[in-house]
C-alpha cells in the first residue's frame, strides 16, 4: 500500500512556486502568510472568500487587518489556526517560524494550537466552558503542551497568569467558575489561557467587540500588557479603525478578501492611497470633534465573491472609478514615494494626503430642521419623565421567597425631549438604559413615576383609546434589524401591519408604504421581498421606515446602528439626520458608542446604575465633562487617530460596575471613581455617606467678566462634590510621552 | 421631501446586485435542494413513497384477497400460486401484507397530522393566555403524560369499550386512543417556542405598535414555528406506526380480521421455526416503513432548520472553472 508515491499536494509545491519566485518571507518574521486562498460552497456556488493574502508578522509587532464584515479577515485567522471546517478548501502557504501549517492535520495542527499561536475570541461569554472551574480551563491549556509539569507549578503558573490579566485576588479566583466572571473578566481569562504557554503568535479576532468601551480599554491594556510580556506577535483582527489606531504597528485593510492596503499605521491614516480606506476614515464619527459634518457613506455592498471579479473589485461602489478600473483587478503595489506602504489602486499614485475625502464621496450636506431656530424653551415638550422609579426585587430560596435586596435598574430619573431634538442616554451595560426605555414604551398607569407622552400621562391610560393615542405618537426602531423583521413577512406585510393597525384604506396603505420606501431610501419595487433578501443596512432602513409610518412625533432609537458596519452605519446614521431635520422628528437615543452620540445628539443623559449622573447639551458634556465617570467614558473612547491615541491620557477605571448589592450608600461612583480614589479620608467619608444631587454648572467667573453681567446657567448639570479633585494616577495610562511635534 | 431622492444610488447598486438572478433563491428552492443533498433522506422519501403505491395497488397483481382460504397451499412456503407463501389457515401473505401496510401507514399518517395540528392549537393557546389558562392547560397536559396509556388502549379495545367496538372499527378505535396520547410532548416545545418567540424583535416591535395579542399569535407565532410542525409530523408517523405494530403485536391493537403489520408479526412470532416467511416478510415491511421514515427526517431537519450548515463541499477547481 504504502510503497505507492503519495499525490503531490499543492499546497507545498505553490509556496515552493512562491520561494523560487523570490516572495519568501524574511527568516525573522514569526509568521509568514503567502497567497492564501480560501472558498467554500453555498447555495449559489462556490464562493471565494479569501483570495491571495499575504503577511509578514515580525516578532513582538501587532498587525492590525481591518474591513467591513465578509471581507475575509475572520476566515484568514481560521485558516491560519487551522479552524475551518473540512469543507472549504484552503491553499497558498502559512509558515510559521519557517514550518509550513497548511495541510496539516488536525491532530499535527494540535501540537502548534495554544502553544506557538493562540487565538483570543469575540465572544468572551460563549469561549468559557460553563461547567469547568477557571483554575481547570487554564491548567488543562499547560496540561496538554506540557505533560510533564508538576500540579503545583502548573498551579503556580495559572495564578501567575491571572494576575497577569489583571484578575483581582488570583488565587482565590482559580476556584471560580466562569458565570461567576462579567465579560470583560472572561476576556480576561481567554487572554490568560491563550498566552499560558508564551505563545509566538496571538491572533485576536475582535476582542473587545462584545464589550463595554471601559471594559474594552481595560481588555486592550491587558493585551498590551500581555504582549509585552511574552513579546508575542499580535494579529488583531477588528472592524473599529479606533481599536487599532492605538496598537497596531501595521494595518492591513481588507476589501472583498483581497488585501487593498497595507503599510504602517500612519500611513494608512494620514495618507490613505485606496478609496476604500479614505471612505472607512471618513464613516467614522468622532467623539473629539465638535464640528458637525455628515460622515461618509460608501454606497453599495461588497461584491459578490461567487465571480471572480473583472476590474478592480472597489469599482461598483468607487467614486472616483473609471474604465481603466474595470480592466483587470488592479494588484498590491508600492506607493510611489513611500517605503513599504503598498495599495491597490491605479490612481494611488495621485491620491494624495491632501484630498478630501467627504468631496470625494459626495456626502451630503448638513441637514438643518425647522427647529434649530428656535429657542429649546420655547419649543414643545414631546416626551417627559418625572421621577420614574423601576425597582427589581432581589429573592433568594426556591420554596419561601426571601427578599434580600433591591436592584434599582432605574431610580429617579427626570428629563424631557422637546421637538425635533435627539436626546442620548449613554452608559456602560446595566447602568439602566434599555430599562428606562422599556418603562417609556410599556407605559401604563401603575408605573412609579410619571411618563407624559404628546401631552397625555401615564396616569390617564386606562382605556385602549388612550393607550393607542399615546402609542401613535411614539414608535421603536430595534438595535438588530434582523430580529426586528419577522422573517416570514415581506417588507410590504412589514409596512403594512402598522398602518393596517391605524385603520387606513388598501389604497391609503399602498401609497403610504411607496413614500415610506422613498423617505428612507429604498426602491418601490423592493416591497415584495424577504428581510433576508436585504442587507443590514437596508433592513435598518425597513426598520425606520416602519417606525415612520404612523407620522409619530418621537422615534426611540435602541443602539441603531450598533449591529452594522461603518461603512453602512454612516448611511444609516446619516439618514436619520436627514429624517430628523425634514420631518421634524425627536429622537431618544440608547447607545454606547459615543462618537455617534455626539454625532447625532443634541442633549446627552450619563447613566450609571440606574441614575442620572450628567446631563445637558452635547457640546457641554462631551468638551469640558464635569462628571469623573463621564470623563473616564470619554477617554475610553478609541479615536481613529494613531498619533492622538500613542499621546491622549486614559483613565482606565478599575473593575466592573458594581452589583447592586454592594453599592454605597452615598454616590454610586465611589467604588470606581478615580477622584475618589486620591482624595483624603475626610472628603471620602463625604462621598460615601451622602448621595450628590444634580446641579447645574455654575458660569465659571471669566465667562461672567466676559459677559458683562450673569451669565445665563449653561444647559450641562451633574451630580459630583469633587469634580475638580485630582485623579488617582494608578488610573492613568500614557503609552507614549507626546513628542514636542506632535499635531 | 425635497432632496430625498438624493441616497438612491446606494440602493440602486444594492439592487443591480441583488437583481443577479443567482443571489435571490427561493426558500422552497433551497429548501429542496438541502433535503435532495442528502442521499440518505432522498432514498428514505423513495422507499416510502414506493411503500405507500405498494400498498396501494399491489392488490391488483394478486388474485388472491385477504379472506379467501386455499384449501390446496396452507402453510406452504413461496411460491409460483403465492408469491410469499400462506398462512397456515391457507390465507396469501401477500394479500394480507399489503392490507396490513396500507392499515400502518394510514394510522401513522393520521395520528402523526392530527396529533400535531392538536399540540399546535393547544401549544400556542397556552403560551398565548399565559397565566392561569397555562397553569391550568398545562396541569391537564402533565396528566395526559402520566396517565398508563398501555392499560388505557388495552382496556378501549378489548372489554371496557365494547359499545364502541360495535361501532367502529378497531383500526379507527385505535387511531382515537393514539391520538389521546401522543400530542403532549409536542405541544409542550410548541409553547415555550412560542413563549421564547413572544420575546422576539418583531413581536415587541408589534406590541409597541398596538398590534392586537390575538392577530400577533396567528400572524406572527404560527408561520414562525411550521418548520419545527414538519419534523413533528414525521416524528410523529414513525412514533405512531411503532406504537401500532406494538400494540398489535401484545394483542390489544388491532383485533382480526382487520390486519396490520403489528397483527402479523404478532401472530407469527410463535412459529418462526415453522413458518419464517410468516414473521420475516411483514418485519421487514414494518422496518422498511419506519427506517425511511427515520433516514427522512434527518435530510428534514437539514432543510427546515434556518441554522442548519448544509451546504455542500466546496468542489476543487470550481474556482477556476468559472473564471475560464
Amino acid at each position: 500500500m504504502s510503497t505507492f508515491l503519495e499525490p503531490a499536494d499543492p499546497a507545498p509545491t505553490a509556496a515552493e512556486r512562491l520561494h523560487i519566485a523570490g516572495l519568501h518571507s524574511p527568516s525573522d518574521a514569526v509568521l509568514s502568510v503567502r497567497d492564501l486562498n480560501v472558498s467554500f460552497n453555498s447555495e449559489n456556488g462556490a464562493v471565494h472568500a479569501v483570495r491571495g493574502v499575504n503577511f509578514d508578522l515580525m516578532p513582538g509587532k501587532t498587525l492590525g487587518i481591518v474591513g467591513e464584515s465578509g471581507s475575509g479577515k475572520s476566515v484568514t485567522s481560521l485558516a491560519i489556526m487551522g479552524l475551518l471546517p473540512a469543507t472549504a478548501e484552503i491553499s497558498g502557504s502559512v509558515r510559521l517560524k519557517g514550518k509550513e501549517l497548511l495541510g496539516l492535520s488536525d491532530k499535527a495542527m494540535c501540537a502548534y494550537r495554544g502553544n506557538d499561536i493562540a487565538m483570543v475570541f469575540q465572544d468572551p461569554l460563549s469561549s468559557l466552558t460553563p461547567v469547568y472551574t477557571v483554575g481547570t480551563q487554564i491548567t488543562e491549556a499547560l496540561t496538554i503542551h506540557n505533560p510533564g509539569m508538576s500540579k503545583a507549578a502548573k498551579e503556580t503558573r495559572a495564578v501567575e497568569l491571572l494576575a497577569m490579566v489583571g484578575i483581582p485576588s488570583p488565587r482565590n479566583r482559580l476556584r471560580a467558575f466562569p458565570h461567576e466572571f462579567s465579560g470583560g473578566m472572561r476576556q480576561r481569562v481567554m487572554i490568560a489561557i491563550a498566552i499560558a504557554n508564551n505563545p509566538r503568535v496571538l491572533i485576536a479576532d475582535e476582542p473587545t467587540t462584545a464589550l463595554d468601551v471601559t471594559i474594552q480599554a481595560q481588555v486592550l491594556e491587558v493585551l498590551h500588557t500581555a504582549q509585552e510580556e511574552t513579546g508575542a506577535a499580535v494579529v488583531m483582527i477588528t472592524h473599529d479603525l479606533g481599536v487599532v489606531a492605538g496598537i497596531a504597528d501595521d494595518i492591513m485593510v481588507m476589501y472583498a478578501g483581497k488585501p487593498v492596503e497595507t503599510g504602517s499605521v500612519d500611513d494608512i491614516y494620514y495618507d490613505p492611497r485606496m478609496p476604500y480606506t479614505m471612505g472607512l476614515l471618513g464613516a467614522v464619527p468622532r467623539v473629539d470633534v465638535a464640528e458637525k459634518s455628515s460622515l461618509v457613506p460608501i454606497d453599495g455592498i461588497p461584491p459578490n465573491l461567487l465571480h471572480t471579479p473583472t476590474g478592480c473589485s472597489f469599482a461598483p461602489r468607487c467614486p472616483l472609478v473609471t474604465d481603466a478600473c474595470l480592466d483587470g483587478e488592479p494588484a498590491l503595489s508600492p506607493v510611489p514615494g513611500t517605503g513599504y506602504h503598498q495599495a491597490a489602486c491605479i490612481k494611488s499614485g495621485s491620491l494624495g494626503g491632501d484630498v478630501d475625502v467627504h468631496e470625494i464621496f459626495s456626502a451630503p450636506p448638513v441637514p438643518v430642521s425647522r427647529f434649530d431656530l428656535i429657542p429649546r424653551g420655547d419649543r414643545s415638550t414631546v416626551l417627559e419623565l418625572k421621577d420614574v422609579r423601576k425597582h427589581f426585587p432581589l429573592t433568594k430560596g426556591a420554596l419561601l421567597k426571601r427578599r434580600i435586596g433591591t436592584v434599582k435598574a432605574v431610580d429617579g430619573l427626570s428629563f424631557d425631549i422637546r421637538e425635533g431634538e435627539c436626546f442620548s442616554i449613554v452608559g456602560e451595560s446595566g447602568s439602566g438604559k434599555t430599562t428606562t426605555l422599556l418603562e417609556i414604551m410599556e407605559f401604563h398607569k401603575d408605573q412609579d413615576g410619571e411618563v407624559i407622552i404628546g401631552g397625555i400621562s401615564n396616569k390617564q391610560a386606562a382605556d385602549a383609546k388612550t393607550k393607542s393615542a399615546m402609542r401613535r405618537e411614539m414608535q421603536m426602531v430595534f438595535q438588530d434589524p434582523t430580529g426586528a423583521l419577522d422573517p416570514r413577512f415581506t417588507v410590504y406585510e412589514v409596512l403594512a401591519e402598522p398602518l393596517q393597525n391605524a385603520g387606513l384604506s388598501k389604497r391609503a396603505i399602498k401609497k403610504r408604504i411607496m413614500e415610506l420606501m422613498n423617505l428612507v431610501g429604498l426602491q418601490p419595487d423592493h416591497v415584495n421581498r424577504f428581510p433576508n433578501q436585504f442587507s443590514g443596512g437596508q433592513r435598518q432602513r425597513v426598520g425606520i421606515a416602519r417606525a415612520l409610518a404612523v407620522n409619530p412625533k418621537l422615534v426611540v432609537l435602541d443602539e441603531p446602528v450598533s449591529a452594522l458596519d461603518v461603512s453602512v452605519q454612516a448611511g444609516v446614521i446619516n439618514l436619520l439626520d436627514k429624517l430628523r431635520a425634514e420631518l421634524g422628528l425627536s429622537y431618544l437615543m440608547v447607545a454606547h458608542d459615543l462618537s455617534v452620540v455626539r454625532h447625532i445628539s443634541n442633549r446627552v443623559a450619563v447613566m450609571y446604575l440606574g441614575k442620572i449622573v450628567e446631563i445637558g447639551e452635547v457640546d457641554r458634556v462631551f468638551d469640558n465633562p464635569r462628571h469623573p465617570y463621564t470623563r473616564a467614558l470619554l477617554s475610553a473612547i478609541p479615536v481613529p487617530d494613531p498619533q492622538f491615541e500613542r499621546t491622549r491620557e486614559r483613565i482606565i477605571l478599575q473593575g466592573d460596575l458594581p452589583s447592586p448589592l454592594d453599592a454605597p450608600k452615598g454616590c454610586n461612583f465611589a467604588t470606581r471613581c478615580p477622584v475618589f480614589a486620591a482624595l483624603p479620608a475626610a472628603k471620602q467619608e463625604h462621598c460615601l455617606t451622602l448621595e450628590p444631587p444634580l446641579e447645574a454648572v455654575q458660569p465659571s467667573a471669566a465667562v461672567e467678566i466676559l459677559e458683562a453681567g450673569p451669565a445665563p446657567t449653561p444647559d450641562q448639570r451633574f451630580a459630583c462634590f469633587f469634580p475638580d479633585g485630582e485623579l488617582d494616577e494608578h488610573m492613568l495610562v500614557v503609552h507614549e510621552t507626546a513628542e514636542p511635534h506632535a499635531p | 421631501m425635497t432632496n430625498l431622492n438624493a441616497v438612491d444610488p446606494a440602493a440602486v447598486a444594492q439592487d443591480a446586485h441583488l437583481e443577479n438572478a443567482d443571489v435571490v433563491i427561493a426558500k422552497s428552492t433551497i429548501i429542496f435542494r438541502r433535503f435532495m443533498r442528502n442521499k440518505t433522506a432522498v432514498a428514505g422519501l423513495a422507499v416510502f413513497l414506493g411503500l405507500t403505491l405498494f400498498s396501494f395497488v399491489g392488490g391488483f397483481f394478486t388474485p388472491w384477497d385477504k379472506e379467501t382460504i386455499d384449501p390446496f397451499n396452507i402453510g406452504m412456503p413461496p411460491s409460483g400460486d403465492h408469491f410469499l407463501g400462506t398462512s397456515q389457515a391457507g390465507i396469501d401473505l401477500y394479500a394480507m401484507t399489503v392490507e396490513g401496510t396500507r392499515i400502518s401507514i394510514m394510522i401513522g399518517l393520521i395520528v402523526g397530522l392530527v396529533s400535531v395540528l392538536v399540540a399546535a392549537v393547544y401549544g400556542c393557546t397556552m403560551a398565548y393566555f399565559g397565566g392561569k389558562v397555562d397553569k391550568v392547560m398545562l396541569f391537564v397536559l402533565e396528566a395526559l403524560i402520566m396517565m398508563p396509556a398501555l392499560l388505557v388502549v388495552a382496556v378501549a379495545t378489548s372489554g371496557g369499550g365494547d359499545g364502541l367496538k360495535k361501532n367502529l372499527p378497531s383500526w379507527l378505535l385505535l387511531i382515537i386512543v393514539l391520538l389521546v396520547f401522543s400530542w403532549m410532548g409536542t405541544a409542550r416545545l410548541i409553547r415555550s417556542m412560542s413563549m421564547s418567540l413572544m420575546q422576539r424583535d418583531f413581536v415587541k416591535a408589534a406590541q409597541y405598535m398596538g398590534v392586537p395579542p390575538r392577530r400577533i399569535v396567528w400572524r406572527h407565532l404560527v408561520p414562525n414555528i411550521g418548520s419545527l410542525l414538519v419534523l413533528d409530523i414525521t416524528r410523529g408517523v414513525t412514533g405512531a406506526i411503532l406504537a401500532e405494530v406494538a400494540f398489535s403485536f401484545i394483542g390489544i391493537g388491532i383485533k382480526v380480521p382487520d390486519i396490520s403489520l403489528g397483527v402479523l408479526i404478532g401472530g407469527a412470532t410463535s412459529q418462526v421455526q415453522t413458518f419464517p416467511w410468516m414473521f420475516w416478510v411483514p418485519l421487514t415491511v414494518m422496518f422498511l416503513l419506519t427506517g425511511s421514515l427515520a433516514m427522512m427526517n434527518d435530510g428534514l431537519r437539514d432543510a427546515f432548520d434556518p441554522s442548519s450548515s448544509s451546504v455542500g463541499r466546496a468542489k476543487k477547481n470550481s474556482a477556476e472553472k468559472k473564471s475560464k
